[in-house]
């Protein structure tokens, strides 16, 4: 009995149970097959494999990879289902240029499902992962570049050689579409130069073994400023220290204008005549000027030439009696002689010797070759007092024709001549113009007499005043008689160069310059 | 006497110069050859994607290729116990093997369809040329590592005649594994050949 109201009992709850059951039933399956296989090195030595699984079927369902090698008959169960993540399988140990075989299989309460097989080789599932920390660095000091940087990816072994890694890089502005690839072979950083300023750049790169590519790493973003103001600056620093010394050149410039123009154009030497005064020339006064002119010449002023009687002062030697006649070359020059064009210049290469006249002996002393050649010039017409000469036996006539008009001192011809070949100053003229007339000169004078008293009619020479003038004294003092027996007038010369010490030194001729009374005959250098 | 020192002078001269030669150019080489090899595999890895039109499967049974039988080594660790000599024996015996081959697939390229047909000539031919260029250079290296670089393994391809297009798609993935086979020897020298420079692995 009490078995029978249990069964009554239970047999609700049984049926409900079975009803539900069977409910339960009809929404379960196994498990559909996994989908979406995939494997993939990313080191060339492990790979690891990665499935979708389908729907369970409501029942717990769970996954297992299986694979074999070629070569192998049985399949193998997957060593490690948790390091790639869920529902993946991860392989540390791998052989390659083999081909692998990998299946997933679901199985749940109800059954099992299989994928689909797939076969591959180490070699075809190597893909890298994407560089990591790039880093992008702009520098616009020099010229605008990009500086980028990036790690390779970890656990890559590289130093044995079983990996190689190639790198690859992109950049675009971010306003255009063109991306510009470069490629870096082993090394992981890269420069780029040609970049625009003030634009925004985005830069990806990515990295390959055995010419399978990684995916492109993040997108970098950097803005490359508008301009350089370091640069900006330098060259208004230059522009300005530059400009400064130019400025400060300019107005030293126009403050020495004067000085730059002397320096620049410096003045053309005018000609000068000594002692003549420019200014007096200028300032007209005809009267001073003609004075300067004659004060300062060296070429007197032409006096026309006369013809018949020249105006000598005669000179002779008494102690040698007929020799220096014959030999004589005595030229003295009157002073009023106007220089010949070409002699002046000859003559001028003296500087300040010239011979105006009372010098001239004695420059032409120390001035041989141009005396003679003065000499050559003055032709035998200029001789005057030709049969004059000629009588005299041997005398030798000196001729100097310094300019063109000979002047000279001619020998008298006459017998007593000797005994009275001395001129008398006649006249005065000024304060360097002597006329000299021959004269018969008393034979009271006997020249050639040691002894005698100087006749009334000589005066000595006070004083050689300059270059051309001779002051005469005007009193007849008598004087060192042994000086004048000689009736000599000595011209000295103020020069001391241009002092000969003639033959008659020993006469006791004055070797002074100034304050010698005689006129010395110079002997003529190369005459006859 | 003179003579003497002149030749003598000259001897050491040309000592010197054989001396730098030998030394300076063996990292040249392996280098210039890993480059060829690399660009060889790369064509040929481009050739199998064009004409399969995926990137990684389906491979077809490669294990039936006529280089099949020469041995090398399976994984990572195997290859870096390698010699150099036996690394560059293998890699030159591998390279012997194609120079018929690639003949061959160079006058099949009718049988493929049209479109196709221009890039896989061009293609070819070029891997011919990258091909001839490092035979030749492994050729000097080998006369430079000794004897046991010197062996190649004759690994005779049989077929002389047309192929028709599923031999042609088999021959070119057997290609771009042996292609990469050479790659990798020749980076694994190259590596181990620049031990001052770090760089070059």
């Amino acid at each position: 009995m009490a078995c029978a109201r249990m069964v009554k009992h239970l047999r609700l709850p049984l049926l409900l149970l079975l009803l539900a059951l069977a409910a339960e039933c009809n929404s379960m399956s196994p498990p559909e097959k996994p989908d979406k296989l995939g494997c993939r090195s990313p080191d060339k030595e492990t790979f690891f494999c990665w499935w979708t699984p389908g729907s369970d079927g409501g029942l717990p369902t769970v996954h297992h990879l299986y694979y074999k090698t070629e070569g192998q008959e049985n399949m193998r169960q997957c060593p490690d289902y948790h390091k790639a993540g869920s529902n993946s399988c991860f392989f540390s140990k791998t052989s390659i240029w083999v081909e692998y075989t990998v299946i997933v299989e679901a199985s749940n309460a109800l059954g099992n499902t299989s994928s689909d097989p797939l076969t591959f080789d180490l070699m075809n599932i190597v893909k890298p992962f994407a560089p990591e920390n790039v880093t992008v660095v702009v520098n616009i000091e020099d010229s605008p570049h990009l500086t980028i940087q990036w790690h390779t990816p970890s656990n890559i072994d590289t130093k044995s050689g079983w990996v190689t890694l190639k790198n690859q890089l992109r950049v675009k502005p971010d306003k255009s579409k063109i991306w510009k690839n470069y490629a870096s072979e082993t090394q992981t950083h890269f420069t780029i130069y040609s970049i625009d300023l003030g634009v925004v750049y985005m830069v990806e790169v990515r990295c390959a073994i055995d010419n399978s590519w990684s995916e492109w790493s993040n997108t970098t973003f950097v803005k490359v400023p508008n301009f350089s103001r370091k640069d900006n600056s330098f060259w208004i620093l230059v522009f300005s220290l530059c400009l400064i010394p130019l400025l400060a050149a300019m107005i030293i410039l126009i403050l020495k204008r004067k000085t730059v123009k002397k320096y620049i154009l410096p003045p053309v030497p005018s000609p000068k005549i000594r002692g003549v005064d420019v200014q007096l020339l200028k300032s007209g006064q005809s009267e001073d000027v003609i004075n300067a002119m004659l004060l300062n010449q060296r070429f007197p002023v032409m006096i026309p030439w006369k013809d018949q009687k020249e105006d000598y002062l005669i000179v002779s030697d008494k102690e040698t009696s007929y020799l220096p006649l014959e030999k004589k070359k005595i030229f003295i020059l009157p002073l009023a002689m106007a220089l010949d064009s070409e002699v002046q210049s000859k003559e001028t290469s003296e500087v300040d010797h010239f011979p105006k006249d009372s010098e001239s002996s004695s420059e032409e002393s120390s001035d041989k070759t141009e005396s003679s050649q003065l000499l050559t010039k003055c032709s035998s017409a200029n001789v005057l007092n030709d049969e004059k000469a000629n009588q005299l036996k041997g005398v030798t006539e000196k001729i100097f024709q310094p300019f063109g008009i000979c002047g000279y001192v001619d020998i008298p011809r006459h017998e007593h001549m000797q005994e009275a070949d001395y001129s008398r100053v006649n006249e005065v003229n000024g304060d360097n113009i002597l006329i000299m007339k021959k004269e018969n000169i008393p034979h009271t004078l006997d020249t050639q007499g040691q002894e005698g008293s100087v006749p009334d009619n000589y005066s000595m020479v006070k004083e050689v005043n300059s270059d051309n003038v001779v002051f005469l004294e005007k009193h007849s003092e008598s004087v060192n008689a042994s000086f004048k027996a000689k009736g000599y007038i000595d011209w000295v010369n103020q020069k001391p160069k241009n002092l000969h010490m003639t033959g008659h030194s020993e006469m006791g001729v004055c070797p002074q310059l100034v304050g010698c009374e005689y006129v010395d005959t110079v002997p003529p250098p190369a005459v006859i | 006497m003179a003579q003497r020192r002149i030749r003598g002078g000259k001897l050491v001269m040309v000592l010197c110069v054989v001396a730098m030669c030998r030394a300076v150019p063996i990292n040249d080489l392996i280098y210039r050859a890993s480059q060829q090899s690399d660009q060889l595999h790369a064509l040929s890895t481009m050739l199998t994607q064009e004409l399969q039109g995926s990137e990684v499967f389906p491979i077809d049974r490669v294990h039936a290729c006529h280089t099949s039988s020469l041995q090398t080594p399976t994984d990572k660790e195997q290859a870096l116990q390698v010699s150099e000599s036996d690394l560059l024996s293998l890699a030159r015996s591998l390279l012997q093997a194609w120079s018929d081959p690639l003949v061959v697939l160079s006058s099949s390229t009718n049988v493929l369809p049209y479109s196709a047909q221009s890039t896989l000539s061009k293609t070819i031919q070029k891997m011919q040329e990258h091909s001839k260029d490092l035979k030749d250079g492994l050729d000097i290296l080998s006369s430079k590592m000794g004897p046991a670089a010197q062996t190649i393994t004759s690994l005779p391809f049989i077929e002389t005649n047309e192929i028709g297009q599923d031999k042609i798609t088999k021959l070119l993935s057997c290609f771009r594994r042996d292609s990469h086979k050479i790659d990798s020897f020749l980076k694994v020298l190259r590596c181990r050949a620049a031990n001052m420079q770090p760089q070059m692995c």
